[in-house]
């Protein structure tokens, strides 16, 4: 069966064709990357989502940068230094040119903040970066950003901060830039087929390494089937979103192969406790206790990803080793259910959506119901999937699994929306989650924060309003001959991939 | 006949508004692109001040003015999520869901009426009914499966054909053979019944009886004059063709109106849901109206009759 | 009258050559009514050591017949369960919709007049909504489940029956019979169900058979695009759209419900395709009469 499906790698056949000649030809000036969808748009600040940033953050310099360990490391910024809790003096690189030729200022970065900032403008990032209150521009090569309050995580944040060419940007209008965006990055804009793909060429002129693709093409493949087919036929070098079954087909198949990173994605199961039939902490516990994390990891992910039992991930700050859930202890749940009596035969509803994995979905409702749950899946599109989970706390499905990344490898981005009670994805109204959510905002002393954070994980382990699963993975079918890593936060630079000969 | 003519013209206006109308408070109901745009963890205040500005806060009264305004205008609006003009997007988009429907046409004619024309004139041959199993195998496939199998056949294993995408010419084969099997079914009984209907005809056995071998009469005659139904059919098909390609789009990622009119509704990006639906209505509502004042002008009894009431 | 006795028992006589795929149909109908007895294991029960094993393998005592799948459940078992979701799936769906637009169709042709244009022009409306987007509004709408899978396929399919019944209906009211019917004071209600119907049904249970199939197939298209029948349920559709992400490493999950889908649907087009022949054929007799 095996040597039936060995793919023929591009050229053996190709002789014939045109098409898959000309494949072969440019294959190493050119890398093909398959996403799932086309961007959204390519204007770095009117949209959030996966697909468009792979190729964006390709285009343009972003404030900062993580390096591949998640450091935050200089970008657009050589150094900065805080005036005050609230006051941040940035030292702008003056050897950065747009792609048009003229040179990045400090008014460009004062701008780009700016743009971002602007309520009426209307980004959906708005929220990521509106504890900014001032971009001052106070040097030639110096910006000052002013904070609302002390704002641990903003370095974090600006690491998603890209810098728009102000003059160009006011000259032709948001409209026209969107159509044609205009970065400083290493790769320049070069066509977008709609539905198809889009089309970079390596910048010459960039002041840092630009990498050795002269041509980079990001197609949407929405079938995750025939991303496979793609990378196998040798169509393409790099395909993203493959599940683990589909990476141990890859690892099976000649010339391409997984590669995965543990990222600072966490999955979890949300409980929702303002629910009748989950209001009592026993139930809760019970559901903690019937979940056996570790043979969703290794039975079903494959071992790639981490079981954890906070609700982060060890790239995150706020990671506190040493913190133990409650075990997958299926005989304490049973008791725990006998115990409650019949309240506990209720039916809950478990929402999803598909864009997550269905295997670990239905794992899970199969483990509730083997210690005497009664749960039902509801599935729907991702629209309505969000609505649900979001709406208010009384009428939001018993449970939810999720995938959780904030971008930002902070504690505050996840346990904040999470668990807060003002946030529209928290079904919980505690004071004992509020005080120290709060305090570690606040403040930018490490210490402090981290003792607030301890306590929100002691708490979300004692009242249990969510179970933390697995530090999630992230996984890529490559071409053996791409040299590159996946990195933690999901970022796909190509200036830092190249091809092993 | 021109009251019939006004009367059947201004129902279709109303038909078309009507679906304007629905289509409009329809997607309304499932929500607003807004949850999906915000990132994860923004606040109610955040989300609040994204629908503002987009503009999904108003009346919905109000937006539904708004939208009935620009048609008029023949503005169908700009994409929420890709912010560029709707007309655009769909522009870019039609050649590929015309020339997937054509490719899949000639591959459904392309089979179907050989095989059909071979059924007819061959009836009592064994070949003739394994045939017709075999076109009835063609419709019977979901295509989501039959386009896996093959891509994993001829791009994988073989690597004849490109896998997915739009980038060679070549890129169109699969698709369209996948969608084009479930059509040819529909092509091989209506070139077997035109062709069963010719041969029964006075002209064949004169034809026949003066010594003409079955052969030269069918190729002669019988194609010439059975090729009527199939085309009237093929014009039929070409609708269920237009509409049936949402999997096959998705599977091969083939950049057509279905895979965009999928997409746009996951997005809730209403403006190009609304653009491509009165898009499919012009031309579905527009070839209806077509046909009955054709009916009309064959068979003007059903007109009247209904003038009368 | 014998005659005509006669003409039906030989119309209705089920011809040699069909005999298999009759037999297919029986077959499915039995294994969705036995489901419970005949499965080996429960359709939904997990094991997560045991996935993906090939067909005759035995793990912990129990032998996968048919393999196992993702999660490690049994194929077999779901694929008896599957014929219970996806030819009740089916059969509701063609019901609903084809009563409802029969019904539609009828009145339409029957009034004449607004009820015509009416009716008419909603059937246009619904034929140019794609059904995807009638699904995704269904499932927002409504939430997901069984019945909404029906309801969506039911709504998208009505227009057809409606058009069908239409038409001929027109052409039946002009028919002799009907006429003197309508003179005699006979209520619309009678005249459509004792003079109409049976003088339209033929077409209608070509449409029927050919929907049939289209629903099974809608249905499994329905899954591919996360739309379908909620998760753990077994529906065959579902089973093939998971199967299709093991197609290189472990064909057997798609390869099953794809084979019983595929015969399920080529059983349903064949005798369909028969009835077709049958109905053409006493067309062309009645015309020539």
């Amino acid at each position: 069966m095996s040597h039936f499906w060995k793919p023929v790698r591009k050229g053996a056949v190709a002789t014939v064709f045109l098409g898959a000649m000309s494949a072969q030809a440019v294959a190493l000036e050119t890398v093909v990357i398959d996403l799932v969808n086309e961007p959204s748009s390519l204007d770095p600040h009117v949209q959030w989502n996966p697909d468009s940033y792979a190729v964006y953050r390709n285009i343009f310099d972003n404030l900062l940068t993580r390096d591949d360990d998640g450091e935050i490391i200089p970008q657009v910024a050589t150094a900065w230094e805080y005036l005050s809790d609230t006051e941040i003096a940035f030292t702008i690189r003056t050897d950065i040119t747009f792609h048009d030729g003229t040179p990045l200022t400090a008014e460009d970065v004062a701008f780009s903040v700016e743009r971002i900032t602007d309520p009426d403008f209307g980004s959906p990032q708005l929220g990521q970066f509106n504890q900014i209150t001032a971009a001052e521009v106070t040097g030639d090569d110096t910006v000052v950003l002013t904070t609302a309050r002390p704002y641990p995580a903003l370095l974090a944040q600006l690491v998603k901060l890209s810098i728009v060419p102000a003059e160009h940007v006011q000259e032709v209008g948001d409209d026209a830039f969107n159509a044609a965006p205009l970065g400083s990055g290493p790769y320049v804009f070069d066509a977008w087929q709609r539905g198809v793909q889009v089309t970079l060429t390596r910048n010459d002129d960039y002041w840092g390494d630009a990498g050795p693709f002269e041509r980079a093409e990001f197609r949407a493949v929405p079938d995750a089937a025939t991303r496979v087919a793609n990378l196998q036929s040798g169509a393409s070098n790099l395909i993203v979103t493959i599940d683990p079954d589909m990476a141990m087909q890859l690892d099976m198949a000649a010339g391409v192969s997984p590669r995965s990173a543990l990222t600072e994605r966490v999955g979890f199961l949300r409980l929702n406790g303002a629910r009748e039939e989950l209001e009592d902490l026993r139930m809760r516990q019970a559901i903690a206790h019937a979940i056996d994390k570790e043979l969703i990891v290794e039975g079903l992910l494959a071992g790639f990803d981490r079981p954890v039992d906070q609700m982060l991930s060890p790239a995150h700050f706020g990671w506190i080793d040493g913190i133990e859930g409650l075990p997958y202890d299926p005989d304490t749940a049973r008791a725990l259910i006998e115990e409650i009596g019949e309240d506990a035969q209720r039916p809950m509803v478990f929402a999803t959506a598909p864009v997550f994995d269905q295997r670990i979905v239905q794992a899970l409702q199969q483990m509730l119901s083997e210690v005497g749950l009664n749960v039902s899946i509801e599935l729907s599109d991702m629209s309505s999937y969000l609505s649900r989970v979001q709406s208010d706390p009384e009428d939001a499905p018993h449970m939810n699994f999720g995938r959780w990344s904030c971008a930002c490898q902070d504690a505050d981005g996840v346990l904040h929306p999470l668990l807060h009670s003002s946030s529209s994805w928290s079904t919980l109204n505690d004071p004992e989650f509020d005080a120290p959510l709060e305090a570690a905002r606040e403040t930018l002393d490490e210490d402090e924060r981290l003792d607030a954070y301890r306590a929100v994980h002691e708490r979300v382990i004692a009242e249990v309003p969510l179970v933390p699963l697995y530090q999630a993975a992230i996984l890529y079918g490559v071409d053996d001959r791409l040299e590159w890593t996946p990195t933690p936060n999901e970022s796909m630079f190509l200036n830092r991939m190249g091809w092993s000969d | 006949m021109t009251s019939f003519l006004v009367r059947r013209t201004g129902q279709a206006a109303l038909a078309l508004f009507g679906v304007c109308t629905l289509i409009f408070f329809l997607t309304r109901l499932t929500g607003d692109p807004v949850l999906l745009m915000a990132p994860e963890g923004a606040t109610r205040a955040d989300i609040e001040a994204l629908r503002t500005a987009l503009g999904f806060d108003r009346p919905l009264i109000v937006q539904y003015w708004e939208y009935l305004n620009g048609l008029m205008r023949f503005d169908f609006g700009q994409s929420i999520v890709q912010r560029v003009p709707v007309m655009d997007i769909i522009v870019s988009r039609l050649p590929y869901t015309l020339g997937l429907a054509a490719a899949a046409l000639v591959v459904a004619l392309g089979l179907g009426v050989p095989m059909g024309v071979y059924m007819a004139v061959h009836r009592a041959r064994p070949l003739a009914r394994v045939l017709m199993g075999v076109v009835l195998a063609g419709q019977s496939l979901p295509t989501f499966w039959s386009g896996i199998l093959l891509i994993s056949l001829f791009a994988v294993t073989l690597g004849w054909l490109p896998s997915s995408g739009a980038r060679e010419v070549t890129s169109v084969i699969m698709p369209a053979i996948a969608l084009g099997l479930l059509s040819m079914a529909t092509f091989a009984r209506v070139a077997r019944s035109a062709v069963l209907d010719e041969l029964s005809k006075p002209y064949v056995r004169a034809a026949r009886a003066k010594g003409l071998s079955t052969g030269r009469v069918v190729r002669r005659h019988v194609l010439r004059n059975g090729s009527i139904p199939v085309i009237s059919v093929s014009a039929l098909e070409i609708a269920n063709l237009l509409a049936g390609a949402v999997i096959v789009e998705t599977v091969f990622a083939w950049p057509g109106l279905g895979l965009l009119t999928v997409q746009a509704i996951q997005a809730r990006d209403f403006p190009i849901v609304e653009a491509v639906v009165l898009l499919s209505a012009v031309v579905s509502i527009g070839l209806n109206l077509i046909a009955d004042i054709l009916y009309s002008v064959v068979d003007p009894r059903i007109t009247l009759d209904g003038a009368a009431r | 009258m014998s005659v005509r006795a006669a003409m039906r028992r030989r119309n209705w006589w089920i011809a040699p050559h069909l005999w298999p795929f009759v037999a297919i149909l029986l077959g499915f109908a039995a294994m969705a009514l036995l489901a419970p007895w005949l499965a080996p294991a429960d359709p939904t029960s997990q094991n997560l050591l045991g996935r993906l094993r090939p067909p005759g393998e035995e793990v912990r005592g129990f032998t996968y017949l048919l393999g196992s799948d993702e999660l490690g459940r049994d194929l077999l078992s779901r694929l008896i369960f599957g014929a219970q979701v996806s030819l009740s799936v089916a059969i509701l769906s063609v019901l609903i919709s084809g009563l409802a637009g029969t019904a539609l169709g009828m009145i339409a042709a029957y009034f004449r007049g607004w009820t015509d244009t009416v009716i008419m022009r909603v059937v246009d409306i619904f034929l140019s909504v794609p059904p995807i987007l009638l699904a995704i509004i269904t499932v927002a709408v409504l939430g997901p489940g069984l019945w909404n899978v029906i309801i969506v396929l039911a709504l998208t399919r009505w227009p057809r029956y409606a058009r069908v019944a239409y038409g001929q209906t027109l052409a039946v009211m002009n028919m002799p019979f009907v006429r003197i019917a309508r003179f005699s004071g006979a209520s619309a209600g009678r005249i459509l169900a004792v003079h109409v119907l049976p003088n339209i049904i033929g077409p209608l249970m070509v449409i029927v058979t050919l929907e049939f199939g289209l629903m099974v197939l809608f249905e499994a298209g329905l899954s591919f695009l996360g739309l379908g029948v909620q998760p753990p349920t077994p529906s065959w559709g579902a089973m093939l759209s998971t199967g299709r992400n093991y197609v290189a490493s472990a064909w057997w999950i798609a390869a099953f419900p794809g084979l019983c889908l595929f015969l399920l649907v080529l059983a349903v087009n064949v005798i369909g395709d028969d009835l077709r022949d049958r109905y053409d054929r006493r067309g062309t007799e009645r015309s020539k009469a």
